[in-house]
């Protein structure tokens, strides 16, 4: 379990994450949603612990970075560093050698070429791969599914469900509200680096009508359109 | 062409800058720093003429990178395009031609700048397509990447040790093992990417631990073949090849940690006087290392969450 209380974060004046109170279980999928700067990220990198922070953030298991699989929104790859290279820089951070990296090649990556010559997708599958072979007990996904082709997402949210059952701690960002909703327990929106809402599975359909009615609001009509 | 020139200067400037120093101090020092280091390899080595036209045109040769040309020709058409080539290979040039010129080696500074002409002329893709193979690929990353970023230097330095023999030249021989380990050592200049060190589960000490002893490793495994063709042929001097040895295996557990007393910032002007210093009285080294080992420790500690 992850328990964030009272957690502020601070760029200079600028406060990106305002008083959020979240709990994050075991053998669940959190989803958290909100537009670009809403805070979503330097959350995600406070429970990393990649960002210093006002608050707690207290972990059932000590400590958290140890066993927590990160997917950046946009990874970054040494320039000369095969695909293979990096599950195994990755596995080797978290001393799990000897593993059959071929076989578990789910996504069919060309991974004895430079990571840095794959495409967006490939990067991100790649990254992915690498975080699911460390053999992590919670995950943060920092828009997994961006930049991803139809047939992977498919894979990677049967990826997602499979962590829930086997008892894992998943928390998913994506600006895709179907990818959150056919996978999360619990979705959490952020605004402004505020904790506006925090919504139940049954309640995913309101929240997705609210978020439109506040997102597009009149903006159409103001192109007048012809 | 003005205006490219008056960029070039601002981005000049303002790396300086990020240095710590004003621009006019960062270019004073870093003419002095340009000075004495040639005077030092002309006093220490025999080749160092060889070296500096070297180390010369390997700046070039970064500078013609195809998407690099690429962007200057679609902005600034051929004609142009070439005109600023060679006018920043010259420029790049001038000191390096005028220490030349300076020893009266006035052949090689025709040479020099006649080849900075000619690569301003053409393009290069630094970045092969296909993958070359390495002897570290187990323990990525420093050595994995930076093997194949070196692999056209490496090379030389093998090189230069088969010349030092067969010329019977036992310094030369020695120089090619500092070669390598000076390769070896630009493979820590660099930070990585925060993220590559939290993702670790070692404490600070046995993270540091871990990347010094791959690097003693992997930098045994490529100055090995140097060290054994000379105590084969000089066998006499194996005291003078193994000190040496040591101290390029010292040099890089001082680079380690020289990294990591900076990081996550690169390597700045302090730690580099500090390495500068060492080199040009390497016992300087034994105190060097445990400067930076606490530094390093207290950096990585913010990280690891230790």
């Amino acid at each position: 379990m992850i328990k964030i209380k009272e957690l502020n974060k601070h760029y200079g004046n600028n406060e990106v994450l305002k008083e959020i109170n979240m709990e994050f279980l075991r053998g669940k999928i959190y989803g958290v949603v909100g537009e670009n700067g809403a805070g979503k990220t330097t959350l995600f990198r406070c429970i990393a612990g990649l960002e210093n922070y006002k608050g707690e953030i207290i972990s059932q298991i000590s400590p958290l970075k140890n066993h927590l699989g990160l997917l950046l929104t946009d990874p970054f790859f040494f320039s000369k560093i095969t695909g293979k290279e990096y599950i195994r820089l990755l596995c080797n951070a978290r001393n799990k050698k000897n593993i059959n990296i071929d076989q578990k090649n789910i996504f069919d990556l060309p991974l004895n070429q430079y990571a840095s010559t794959y495409s967006t997708g490939m990067k991100k599958k790649l990254a992915i791969t690498a975080i699911l072979l460390q053999e992590n007990e919670c995950f943060i996904l920092d828009e997994p599914f961006n930049g991803v082709d139809i047939q992977s997402n498919i894979i990677l949210t049967e990826i997602i469900l499979k962590l829930k059952a086997l008892n894992k701690t998943v928390l998913v960002s994506s600006h895709i509200f179907s990818t959150l909703s056919d996978t999360c327990d619990e979705i959490h929106l952020l605004r402004k680096g505020e904790q506006i809402k925090s919504v139940q599975k049954e309640d995913f359909k309101l929240l997705e009508q609210e978020m439109k009615d506040f997102t597009i609001g009149n903006r159409i009509e103001k192109l007048e359109l012809k | 062409m003005k205006d490219y020139f008056e960029l070039q200067y601002v981005l000049t400037n303002r790396k300086i800058k990020e240095a710590g120093l004003t621009p006019l101090l960062g270019s004073i020092l870093g003419l002095t720093a340009f000075v004495l280091l040639s005077e030092y390899f002309f006093h220490k080595i025999e080749f160092a003429k060889y070296l500096v036209i070297l180390v010369c045109l390997s700046f070039q040769f970064r500078l013609s990178e195809k998407d690099r040309t690429d962007f200057l020709l679609s902005t600034y058409g051929d004609k142009l395009k070439n005109k600023i080539r060679v006018l920043e290979n010259l420029i790049i040039s001038t000191p390096f031609v005028f220490i030349i010129v300076y020893k009266s080696l006035f052949p090689e500074a025709i040479i020099l700048l006649f080849c900075s002409i000619i690569i301003a002329l053409f393009s290069f893709r630094t970045s092969l397509n296909f993958t070359i193979p390495t002897p570290f690929s187990k323990n990525p990353f420093e050595f994995t990447t930076g093997f194949r970023k070196t692999f056209l230097i490496l090379p030389l330095a093998y090189a230069l040790s088969v010349i030092a023999i067969n010329v019977d030249n036992f310094n030369l021989g020695i120089f090619s093992i500092l070669l390598m380990f000076l390769i070896t050592l630009s493979y820590y200049s660099k930070p990585e990417e925060e993220f590559y060190v939290w993702v670790n589960v070692d404490t600070p000490k046995s993270f540091l631990m871990k990347k010094m002893m791959i690097a003693t490793k992997n930098s045994t495994l490529l100055t090995i073949p140097i060290s054994l063709g000379l105590l084969i042929c000089y066998p006499a001097e194996y005291n003078l090849i193994l000190l040496f040895f040591f101290i390029g295996i010292l040099f890089l557990w001082a680079m380690v940690l020289a990294k990591y007393s900076a990081y996550p910032s690169e390597i700045s002007l302090p730690e580099g006087i500090i390495i500068a210093f060492a080199l040009s009285f390497p016992p300087l080294i034994l105190l060097v290392i445990p400067y930076f080992y606490p530094k390093s420790i207290k950096n990585l500690r913010l990280i690891l969450n230790d």
